[in-house]
């Protein structure tokens, strides 16, 4: 078909397509409230920029460190699971700092849920995109997705499996759907083959994947990869129409 | 978040209590899903006490409420579903709540 210079003998040049993408609504939106509240001088825009920068680069890792300290240290996993609040000062994330109103997430009661042999959490947030953004960052975009929301909470395991994460049948699978202020993130259990490891080859292997749920710590998968399946039809080589010849 | 309420906060359940979230009108905004509505479920655990979200999204000086997770059986929300121990989990304020036979209220 048309090649990438847009050239295919017909006697004229298709344009290239504009390279510009569509903006959401919610980014008109974003950009509108921002501006107002710049205005009306709630914050500068110097305090903006700054806040942005920090919020968007934080990463998994204090997830991943919190884990890892509680498979090696049976008091700290309690306090995870009673006060998680407290536990994540630990691995220094307090979910009050530094505006004192708990951003960069919206809201700061966190909740750990603890994986066993017998139960696997995951978490989703059906309403919108509710994630434990202190410990974990921002949300992968699937994890934002309709498709992820609305499919999890009612096909769990189809959904795991398309991950690549198969729950066995007598392990319950339990969806938790954070719809009002709670912030969840799942430990998972402590992989076989780790013993002796230290705090932080442990944490190497707990990925954000695995604190959503749809993956489990393994020896050596240190990253969240996920399989591409190429198109079966891919855009440009559609068959050709019966009967057009070669 | 706090608030300038100042009322004893409505808990009329505990941990192990059977209730099913009311299938009640609301204005413009809420929180509770329409997957919910109607089904039955159990009190998994007492979080906090606050506003609902329905008066604090319109800024209104709505009462103080204990907010609950209610532990749902997949086949009580999906009667389709095919894995009997599977469950899901969400979070509701008090006024959602009604209790079941074996809660005072």
């Amino acid at each position: 078909m048309t090649t990438a210079t847009g050239g295919h003998d017909h006697g004229h040049i298709h344009p290239p397509a504009p390279q510009v993408e569509e903006i959401s609504d919610y980014s008109v939106l974003e950009i509108a409230l921002r501006e107002l509240a710049i205005e009306h001088g709630l914050f500068t825009a110097e305090e903006h920029l700054h806040f942005t920068e920090w919020a968007e680069k934080i990463g998994p890792a204090s997830g991943s460190r919190l884990v890892a300290k509680a498979w090696l240290d049976p008091e700290f996993k309690k306090l995870c699971l009673t006060d998680a609040n407290a536990a994540s000062k630990a691995v220094g994330v307090d979910w009050l700092d530094p505006t004192g109103a708990g951003t960069p997430s919206d809201y700061t009661h966190f909740v750990v849920l603890e994986d066993t042999p017998t139960l696997h959490h995951v978490i989703v947030c059906t309403l919108c995109s509710c994630y434990p953004r202190p410990m974990l960052g921002n949300s992968p975009y699937w994890y934002r997705s309709t498709n992820y929301r609305r499919r999890l909470v009612r096909w769990p395991r189809p959904v795991l499996s398309e991950f690549g994460l198969i729950v066995p049948p007598e392990v319950e699978v339990r969806v938790e759907d954070s719809n009002q202020k709670c912030r969840f993130m799942v430990m998972p259990m402590r992989p076989e083959g780790t013993d002796g490891w230290t705090e932080d080859q442990l944490a190497e292997i707990v990925t954000r994947d695995c604190m959503i749920g749809v993956a489990s710590p393994k020896p050596g998968r240190t990253a969240d990869k996920h399989p591409i399946h190429k198109a079966r039809h891919p855009v440009g080589h559609e068959p050709k129409p019966m009967g057009v010849a070669e | 978040m706090s608030s300038s309420s100042k009322n004893t906060p409505v808990c009329r359940f505990k941990v192990g209590d059977r209730v099913r979230i009311k299938d009640q009108s609301w204005l413009f905004y809420s929180r509770v899903q329409l997957y919910a509505r109607g089904v039955e479920g159990t009190i998994a655990r007492l979080n906090y006490t606050d506003l609902v979200a329905e008066d604090e999204t319109f800024n209104v000086e709505g009462e103080i409420e204990q907010h609950y997770i209610v532990q749902f059986r997949q086949q009580d929300l999906w009667p389709e579903y095919a894995f009997p121990n599977d469950t899901l989990q969400s979070e509701y304020p008090d006024r959602w709540l009604e209790p079941l036979n074996n809660s005072q209220a």
